[in-house]
């Protein structure tokens, strides 16, 4: 299989706009922006950001293909949708985002490391695995995603909140063991296959 | 009954809304008949009510009243009361400009009487100068509304006229109707939905123009001359050949419209540089020869594809370097979005890039710029820096605002957004020595004594300078439409054609009945002039704001009646006062002014003459009264049609008999002059500035005469300006000329 | 003024503001008929309102001086003043208009002396000032009122102050009895100019304009800034009265934008560079105005005077469109969010007040107006399928005054053409 990035390169070549609006959810919205700056503003974590939603829209027209996909901004939204909200043309920015860093994902452009992605691809292998969400697993995943001794660090610094939970029966350590899975976990697995076929169709219509 | 022709004046004094409570109405009643001398003096309880009109009605009817003097509230209320058509009236302000402007009480009670005394006596002297206005002599009525340019603003100006059923004359320059419309592919949507470009309609327009039978072409035609007044305006045009054909019209519309800014005035952005570097005319021309062949635009360097154009908005305008033009032309932006617009509706993979600063689509525009958005048109914003263009690809430097860096983008098309130049033929406010070397031709050819063409706001543009009022040129009769008045787009441009065939029709229709056009719309007044008294000093020929006043083959000033706005200030230029209006003139306002009970020397009751103009300061004075707003009781008002009608005599009249000073209170003058005949509070300031010589002759102190600007907002103000002037002239001390008069 | 007799020849003209004032005007001197309609008790609409015209800094009431002027001589125009359209049906050139008279309470014979005011007690929200102060219940609107006349406001009438008024009235021009009228008139042509009026501001959610007592609308900050306005033309904080100095303009505020108002309202660029130079004129270099913009549509000519703000160290341009505004609530201090985007960067900028430049929108939208009208997708008039009724100055579109005044000018001829049509009709029949 050749790499994803380098045929959308090929494919695309000097058009990122276009590349955007073909593979991007919602990516047909950019052209839409005229850079009035509200969302930047509006994002209760806008400061995290390296670039803004409204510069990252100005940025795909300039061709900036590079900064865009490799960026950790579009990673620091967490769905509030005040920008969504104000954005004068309507704009479903935040789908955007969430659009830009999948595709950033897909073709392996998404920042190392960076830890919105981390945990969407723990959460995400954790409860496709059973068809449930594994808390435990997820929880201690986390923790031990920067190396042996930092979970360990985190681990000590939560117990008071671990033995609430164990008092309260809210945390089960057997389940790190096995975990209690959804009834048809061959057919949740099914569907899954199925709908990441659609998705791929959906997402490359060219090729 | 008294003969035809015999004066028989009347005084109506009202004691209503406090009038009788504050004032001794009797005493001026007596004031009025005996110094005043008027043969019917009443007094009313409430003047303005039904019987106290019907009373004055029947004096009229009965009586043979033929003048009449209200002493009341001013002459701004109850004007639809106090309304007799057929005799001459004078108002004496003796609500707004004395008991309401006055404290109550018995401390003022004395000079507050004296206040009223005297605008009793200023009435009565008034009144009796005054003739009921006979409308100007009617010279010719011709009805026909001459249209010079056939573009869109001209054709619909023609086709509006007619369609009001008025005939119209198209004079063109060229061998065809349309102008620049007629260069256009398609324009701009102007009503829903706002989407895409639509077809501009010229063709239509020229057919109806053509076939309407009301409306006459002259095609490849100029004026050669102008000359007349409106409803007789008399042009001659002339056609290529030389040969000239004469015709009468009643009002004349400008609509000679624009020129494109030369591009190649800008060499750094590429233009006239390569081929590929147009300006949206060009492009125009480039997707319209494209369309006839039935192919894509070709790139002009070497007819290879095009698939990427720059538009670069604002191209030499919004000029601060003084090198290309400072305005903004107003329909670039939306016309750029319109031509992206032909190639993305052609072939949606053409990049096109709008690059602007401020993306200006007001209105329903916006949805435009949707549109454009939505088709895949990309704006960025940024300003461009240079375009370099070799072979058959330009690269165009800018700064990007948004991305905060230097960049450079590369297309095959760069099309500049270049502005609106208006035609307006020559500069007359610049003098003959003075003027550009490559002298623009005249458009109008006018015979008037102050310059073939009509005046120029700024720019070139001839503009009103009015925002109440954009028609108002400072021609009458003559008025401008479309972009040689104002950069505007076709919408518009048709708009504003429109207005100015009723501007025009109006004329026609006020020069007819021998009455004035604005801002004294209706006055049937007009200047009135026995040339025997006249030293041909031609200061009126000079300084009419209006050009109304040309020179005969004796070179004394010849009116020209419906070209005067009636604002007097050729009455107020006149040094021998042989100028004046039946109801306006130096004898109506010098008499009131030797009309008032001088105090004595030793009385410490100074009079203080101020001449405020009627359109703002009296009306401020007027509502500073409504507000209970006290100034001192030693000034006498008098209002004026305009500072400009201010004669130096009554000054030195004023002096001579006592005054102790005299302030002039008009409107403000310079770039952003509020002055409604454009030049007469700045010619009074200069008059007045010659003034403190006579003064010094006289032996008076500088200070007796002053100007103030006031708005008619200076509610407050001006009875503060009033008051600080009394003290001052207090402070200098009673005048040494009284007792002499 | 003598009353024209309505006929198929007369213009009806709807609203009583500078565009309708122009289109009655332009008529009646070209001797057309015109019957002048105006909802509220004074002609002058919202231009009476303002305290300075852009780009001269001129004074709009000395322009209605003029046109008052040319209407008390003008015996062509017949004026009712509070009076409303009630339906329009007929076709060009014939229609029948129904109007609604309110009763003012008060009769020609009024001489506007001012003793019923001095007589009442009662107070009400003055609306000359946007509700920013209190006038009496009997009234006139203000000092350029016409007619001018007093008002005795419904709400007094049956009460005691409404018999003290008029038994101040030396004249017995109150009339406490007066009924509302209904009227009908057959007209020939129809100008809508019912103009425009800000887009409500506590819409706007996140600028807390119905929250926070220091966030003002453009149309409330130009009251204020009129001598003879509520404050007496002293720039000050609602909140708790001190001079407010530094100063934020949010542009845009419900116009280009598909949650409020879809349009450009073209006019509050121009509107707000205007307004800092008030808070120069007020503190001179010691002011500090800030617009927050988008795009500065400083069109045609006006380009000038933006050059002209543009040199004024005490103004500042930031693009952006605020997110949204904070108050200390101890202070009533203002923080206001958001983004430079010109190079991004984040702000958060203290001011004593915020102007909101808010939009404008058709007073009267195209689907309210009670006849057969086109409307744009915001409401403002395109015309009539019929093509006798005309949209004219703001009813049409959103337009400064000389758009509106050249808009008003071109639709007089557009009804005088109607009209006109109409006698050669009758003539022929």
């Amino acid at each position: 299989m050749s790499d994803p990035n380098v045929s959308a390169v090929e494919q695309y070549r000097n058009n990122f706009l276009r590349e955007v609006e073909e593979n991007v959810d919602e990516g047909q919205w950019v052209k839409m922006c005229m850079q009035c700056g509200v969302c930047a503003g509006s994002c209760p974590l806008g400061e995290h950001w390296e670039h803004s939603p409204q510069k990252l829209f100005m940025m795909i027209r300039a061709g900036k293909r590079e900064a865009v996909l490799s960026t950790n901004s579009m990673w620091m939204c967490t769905s509030c949708y005040n920008c969504v909200v104000r954005c004068p043309r309507q704009l479903p920015i935040t789908q955007i985002m969430h659009g830009l860093a999948a595709y950033a994902h897909r073709l392996g452009l998404a920042p190392k490391m960076q830890p919105t992605r981390d945990f969407s691809i723990q959460f995400w292998e954790n409860c496709t695995r059973t068809g449930r969400v594994n808390e435990l697993r997820l929880t201690i995943g986390l923790y031990f995603r920067d190396g042996l001794v930092a979970g360990f660090k985190k681990g000590w610094s939560m117990r008071n909140v671990a033995f609430g939970l164990l008092k309260a029966k809210r945390l089960n350590p057997f389940e790190l063991f096995k975990g209690h899975e959804c009834k048809d976990r061959k057919g949740i697995q099914a569907m899954l296959k199925k709908a990441n076929e659609i998705d791929a169709r959906k997402k490359r219509p060219t090729t | 009954m008294s003969a035809v022709g015999e004066m028989k004046t009347a005084a109506y004094i009202c004691r209503g809304c406090g009038i009788g409570e504050r004032l001794n109405t009797k005493q001026m009643a007596m004031v009025a008949q005996k110094e005043g001398k008027m043969k019917v003096v009443r007094e009313h309880d409430f003047l303005c009510d039904a019987s106290g009109v019907q009373m004055i009605r029947d004096d009229i009817a009965n009586e043979a009243v033929t003048h009449v003097m209200i002493a009341a509230c001013s002459r701004r209320a109850k004007t639809e009361a106090f309304n007799f058509q057929d005799v001459p009236m004078a108002r004496a302000n003796i609500r707004e400009g004395v008991i309401w402007s006055q404290p109550e009480g018995a401390a003022a009670q004395e000079v507050t009487q004296d206040m009223a005394d005297d605008y009793v006596r200023m009435g009565c002297a008034e009144v009796k100068k005054m003739k009921l206005p006979a409308g100007a002599p009617v010279a010719s009525q011709n009805r026909r509304v001459l249209v010079v340019g056939g573009g869109m603003s001209g054709l619909t100006a023609a086709l509006e006229s007619a369609e009001a059923g008025f005939e119209a004359v198209i004079v063109e320059k060229q061998g065809a109707l349309g102008g620049w419309a007629a260069q256009l592919w398609k324009r701009a949507p102007f009503r829903s939905p706002y989407t895409d470009p639509v077809d501009t309609g010229v063709a239509e327009l020229v057919a109806k123009v053509t076939n309407h039978p009301r409306i006459e072409v002259h095609l490849n035609a100029t004026l050669a001359q102008t000359s007349g007044a409106p409803g007789a305006f008399t042009v001659q045009v002339a056609t290529e050949s030389g040969a000239t054909t004469a015709l009468e019209v009643g009002a004349i519309i400008q609509a000679t419209g624009f020129t494109t800014y030369d591009i190649a005035k800008l060499p750094e952005l590429g233009g006239g540089q390569h081929p590929n570097v147009v300006d949206q005319a060009g492009l125009e021309a480039l997707v319209i020869a494209a369309a006839r062949q039935g192919v894509p635009v070709k790139r002009p360097s070497d007819g290879g594809e095009v698939r990427s154009v720059v538009f670069l908005q604002c191209a030499g305008q919004r000029d601060d370097s003084g090198k290309h033009l400072p305005y903004c032309s107003g329909h670039c932006c939306n016309t750029s979005i319109k031509q992206a617009m032909y190639f993305k509706d052609a072939n949606p993979a053409i990049d096109t890039v709008v690059l602007y600063t401020d993306l200006r689509t007001p209105g329903m525009g916006e949805d435009f710029y949707r549109s454009g958005q939505t088709k895949g048109v990309t704006f960025t914003k940024g300003l461009a820096s240079g375009v370099a263009a070799a072979g058959n690809s330009c690269t165009v430097q800018f700064r990007d605002f948004i991305l905060d860096e230097d960049t450079s983008i590369e297309a095959d098309l760069v099309v500049l957004a270049t502005g609106q130049v208006p035609n307006s033929g020559v500069n007359i406010d610049i003098p003959e020595d003075q003027q550009p070397a490559v002298k623009p031709i005249s458009i109008l050819n006018l015979t008037y004594r102050q310059g073939k063409d009509l005046p120029q706001l700024k720019d070139g543009l001839t503009d009103s300078h009015f925002i109440c009022f954009p028609y108002e040129t400072r021609r009458t009769g003559i008025y401008a439409a479309g972009p040689v008045r104002r950069p505007m787009d076709i919408a518009q441009a048709t708009e504003d054609a429109t207005g100015a065939a009723l501007k025009a029709i109006q004329a026609v229709e006020n020069a007819a009945l021998g009455r004035a056009a604005h801002p004294r719309s209706g006055d049937l007044s007009y200047p009135i002039v026995p040339l025997e008294g006249c030293t041909q000093c031609k200061r009126c020929t000079v300084e009419c704001p209006f050009g109304a006043i040309d020179e005969d083959e004796k070179r004394f000033p010849l009116f020209n009646e419906s070209r005067c706005r009636r604002c007097g200030t050729c009455m107020g230029a006149c040094p021998v006062r042989v100028i004046s209006f039946e109801n306006y003139s130096p004898d109506t306002v010098g008499s009131q002014i030797k009309a008032i009970d001088m105090p004595d020397e030793f009385s410490e009751k100074p009079r203080i003459l101020v001449l405020a103009c009627e359109n703002d300061a009296y009306p401020a004075l007027d509502m500073a009264g409504m507000q209970r707003n006290v100034y001192s009781a030693f000034v006498r008002v008098i209002p004026v049609r305009c500072l400009g009608s201010v004669n130096t005599v009554w000054i030195t009249d004023a002096l001579n008999g006592g005054w102790d000073g005299v302030m002039m209170l008009g409107c403000k003058h310079g770039d952003d002059y509020q002055c409604h005949f454009v030049k007469g509070s700045e010619l009074a300031g200069y008059r007045m500035s010659k003034v403190d010589d006579t003064l010094k002759q006289m032996g008076l102190e500088t200070e007796r005469v002053a100007s103030y600007e006031v708005a008619i907002t200076d509610i407050a103000r001006a009875p503060q300006l009033i008051n600080e002037y009394v003290a001052k002239i207090q402070e200098i001390g009673m005048s040494p000329m009284k007792g002499f008069a | 003024m003598t009353a024209p007799i309505p006929t198929s020849q007369t213009i009806l003209v709807v609203g009583g503001g500078i565009s309708g004032l122009t289109v009655a005007l332009e008529a009646a001197e070209c001797g057309k008929q015109v019957i002048l309609v105006e909802k509220l008790p004074t002609l002058g609409g919202r231009t009476a309102l303002l305290y300075r015209y852009f780009p001269k800094l001129c004074h709009p009431v000395c322009g209605l001086e003029i046109n008052l002027r040319r209407l008390k001589g003008n015996r062509n125009v017949r004026v009712l003043t509070m009076a409303e359209v009630v339906s329009i049906t007929g076709t060009r050139g014939d229609y029948t208009a129904t109007l609604r008279i309110s009763p003012r309470h008060v009769t020609a014979q009024c001489t506007a002396c001012g003793d019923c005011a001095k007589a009442v007690s009662a107070e009400i929200p003055n609306p000359y000032n946007y509700g920013l102060n209190q006038m009496k219940a009997a009234y006139l609107p203000h000092a350029m009122a016409y007619p001018q006349r007093y008002v005795v406001d419904p709400s007094i009438v049956g009460t005691p102050d409404g018999e003290k008024a008029r038994a101040a009235c030396k004249v017995g021009a109150i009339d406490l009895d007066m009924k509302e009228e209904i009227i009908e008139l057959k007209v020939g042509a129809v100008a809508w100019a019912t103009g425009w009026q800000p887009y409500d501001a506590a819409k706007i959610q996140p600028y807390g304009y119905d929250r926070f007592a220091n966030v003002v609308t453009s149309v409330e900050f130009e009251r204020m800034c009129d001598p003879h306005g509520p404050t007496g033309g002293k720039i000050l904080r609602p909140f708790d009265g001190e001079p407010a100095t530094n100063i934020a303009f949010i542009q845009c505020a419900g116009s280009r934008d598909e949650n409020h108002l879809r349009h450009c309202s073209r006019i509050c660029c121009m509107a707000s560079l205007k307004q800092t130079q008030y808070v120069r004129e007020a503190y001179g270099e010691g002011g500090k105005s800030t617009i927050y913009y988008i795009d500065i549509r400083a069109i045609d000519r006006f380009e000038d005077f933006y050059r002209k703000v543009l040199q004024d160290p005490t103004v500042r341009f930031v693009k952006s469109k605020v997110a949204r505004i904070a108050q200390d609530d101890k202070t009533g201090g203002l923080i206001l969010h958001g983004v430079d985007t010109e190079g991004y960067h984040r702000y958060e900028a203290p001011h004593d007040l915020v102007v909101l430049a808010v939009g404008m929108e058709p007073s009267v939208k195209g689907a309210d107006i009670p006849a057969e009208v086109i409307a744009d997708s915001s409401g403002f008039l395109e015309g009539s399928s019929g093509g006798g009724i005309f949209g004219a100055g703001c009813a049409s579109g959103a337009l400064d005054v000389n758009r509106s005044v050249q808009q008003a000018t071109a639709t007089a001829l557009r009804a005088i053409q109607v009209v006109n049509k109409a006698a050669a009709a009758e003539v022929a029949r």
